[in-house]
């Protein structure tokens, strides 16, 4: 009898813990299935193991699907028209696609090879544009030129300098790799270079065949009569526009050549420049009864040459007053900002008349847009006013450049409360050094 | 094997590998800005260039930069890290190296005054030669660059060969300038001449000590 009941003990103790191995064995796989993403629990069906397998299976495609992308857009990436190349903490090149390794020059890596960037790409200003895109953690843009020494194949022979014009444009991603894209700029600086040069000898071509008809209308003048004398007149005052706007046509084309190095600035007071060209401008001003605003609180100084700028000035000015309406004012305001690297001077010319068209403010920087014809040149005939490029439509441009020229900036805007046109130019302040 | 993976090879660089990746970085860069600083030298003397020499002052400050701080972590390095072998050899070459390329980035920054000075002469008829030496001893500087980064203990013959052509020139320029007679006007232009000629001769020297130095880290001996 014991027997039997022993033999059933043992059966039951068996039989518990096989019950406790079943419940345990389910509890680890409920574990396994709670590590899973939410959108892989699925409470509706019960048996945990039909669970599991589903969501491995949903895994697996997710994975593939993720594969698949990633190889599409390295593809993509491999026949993008721009330059890519990623380097990771360490600056070792990653990844370039074959129009970065055609603009770098970059002949003596494979891909899978670890190589620090600067032992292909022999770039100071790379290398500093990635450093800094890591310690600031923001996207760079740099426009330089790459110039490297190609080595020649002979060793007698000259070695023949590359140089190419190039825009990179930087982004951190994770694991402190950076991205970069490299564009060729080299066809644009070109043609802008072939511009310039057109424009410059057109303009010296221009001028010798007008001086000498310069030269005979005021030889033969003395000499006439009226009414050829009236007609020579008239003549010389064509004469002496065209020389005004070639004259523009010559500074605006030496100035986007040469930029700085025309320049012989000083530190001048503001306010007084503002009173030159008021006075100068006095008497169109009170034809039409139109007073300044002239808000400087600190009595700021400006780094500026003072011919340029008075120009910069004059040209503003003269167009403010030609577009405001009777007794109307014009506000001209000097402030310091700060702004990262250095501190900025914004002046800021304001007018009460009717402002630019919404279409017109991307162009009217450009040599010889003159807008429409409410702002084409009126009244007298150009002899006595103090602009000789009055209406040509590059006085505009001309501040532009000597703007650029001074390492600042000009932009122009409708104003939000007058309504009137609103140009603020910056200009970097000096640092003595 | 290139300069970044005679460092380290593992997959977890020690802290002497990581310093001595860091420190090739570091030769690298130095390296270009000496190139850049040949270029601006080139472009004053031989184009007119002038703001090349503007441009040229702070990237000496640079480099002087460069050389005393590479010096200070080579020596760090050495009594810090106890480093053997190829290591020992590289931070050696290295400290070596710096002061090379420092010359030459000299070298370079003589050339600007020179050209200063001989802006107020016509050009001579010599000076077409001495460009083309100038380009070689460019090069000169490429090839030990990339000497440098592929580790290439074979670019020593290459670089040799380059240093003949140079000598060469520099003999033949000199004995032209030398045996120049009834000459109108002073002779100052040809003294600038053979300065010139004398510094870029240098340059080319030191190019070469670096492909010897580049030889030394992989072999042992210099080539």
């Amino acid at each position: 009898m014991s027997l039997v009941l022993m033999f059933l003990l043992g059966l039951l103790v068996g039989l518990m813990l096989c019950g406790w191995q079943h419940y345990q064995f389910r509890q680890q796989l409920e574990q396994l299935l709670r590590k899973l993403p939410a959108q892989f629990q699925d409470p509706s069906v019960l048996n945990p193991l039909y669970r599991l397998r589903r969501s491995i299976e949903e895994l697996l495609k997710t994975q593939y699907i993720s594969q698949q992308q990633g190889q599409m857009w390295a593809i993509i990436l491999e026949v993008a028209p721009l330059g890519y190349l990623r380097v990771d903490a360490l600056n070792q090149l990653l990844w370039c696609n074959p129009i970065a390794r055609e603009i770098l020059q970059i002949n003596r890596w494979q891909s899978g090879q670890v190589r620090l960037l600067l032992e292909l790409v022999r770039s100071y200003e790379l290398d500093q544009l990635i450093e800094m895109t890591r310690r600031t953690g923001q996207p760079q843009q740099l426009d330089w030129v790459y110039r490297s020494t190609t080595i020649a194949k002979d060793e007698t022979a000259i070695p023949s300098p590359y140089a190419i014009a190039l825009r990179a444009s930087t982004l951190l991603l994770s694991d402190d790799h950076v991205g970069v894209f490299v564009e060729n700029r080299q066809p644009i600086v070109e043609a802008r270079q072939a511009r310039d040069r057109a424009f410059s000898d057109l303009t010296h071509e221009l001028r010798t065949p007008l001086t000498s008809i310069q030269l005979v209308a005021e030889t033969l003048l003395p000499r006439l009569q009226n009414p050829e004398k009236q007609w020579v007149t008239q003549m010389l005052r064509e004469i002496k526009r065209l020389m005004g706007l070639i004259q523009s046509c010559l500074d605006l084309s030496r100035l986007s050549s040469q930029g700085g190095e025309m320049l012989n600035p000083q530190a001048i007071p503001f306010a007084s420049l503002v009173q030159m060209v008021w006075q100068t401008l006095g008497p169109l001003a009170d034809r039409k009864a139109i007073t300044l605003g002239y808000h400087d609180p600190e009595k700021l100084e400006i780094w500026v040459d003072r011919d340029r700028f008075l120009q910069v000035l004059l040209n503003l000015l003269d167009n403010a007053i030609k577009h405001s309406p009777e007794g109307a004012e014009i506000q001209v305001r000097i402030t310091t900002i700060a702004k990262e690297p250095k501190n900025w001077h914004t002046i800021d010319i304001i007018d009460h008349g009717l402002g630019f068209r919404e279409v017109e403010l991307p162009l009217i920087f450009e040599r010889l847009y003159r807008g429409d014809a409410s702002r084409q040149r009126s009244g007298n005939d150009g002899l006595d006013s103090p602009l000789p490029n009055q209406g040509s439509g590059l006085g505009l441009a001309i501040v532009q450049q000597i703007i650029a020229a001074h390492g600042g900036k000009i932009t122009a805007q409708n104003h939000p409360q007058t309504g009137g046109a609103w140009l603020q130019i910056q200009l970097p302040t000096f640092t003595q050094s | 094997m290139t300069l970044s993976t005679s460092a380290s090879t593992s997959p977890h660089p020690t802290q002497l590998e990581r310093a001595l990746k860091q420190l090739s970085q570091e030769v690298l860069r130095m390296g270009t800005l000496v190139e850049q600083s040949c270029r601006l030298g080139h472009q004053a003397l031989f184009a007119q260039d002038f703001e090349a020499i503007a441009a040229l002052t702070p990237i000496e400050l640079q480099i002087d930069r460069y050389y005393r701080d590479i010096e200070l972590e080579c020596a760090r390095l050495m009594t810090l890290q106890r480093p053997v072998a190829q290591d020992l050899r590289l931070l050696s070459a290295f400290m070596q190296l710096v002061r090379d390329l420092e010359r030459i980035g000299d070298y370079a920054q003589d050339l600007t005054e020179l050209a200063i000075k001989l802006y107020n002469y016509p050009p001579h008829p010599c000076l077409g030669e001495i460009e083309q030496m100038s380009q070689q001893a460019q090069g000169m500087l490429a090839v030990s660059l990339v000497a440098l980064a592929d580790l290439d203990p074979g670019a020593g013959a290459e670089l040799k060969v380059m240093d003949d052509t140079i000598d060469d020139a520099y003999d033949r320029l000199y004995h032209t300038l030398a045996q120049a007679r009834d000459l109108q006007g002073v002779v100052e232009p040809i003294l600038l001449m053979v300065l010139a000629m004398r510094h870029i001769e240098r340059m080319a020297d030191h190019a070469t000590n670096i492909g010897q130095r580049v030889a030394y880290i992989v072999t042992g001996q210099r080539g």
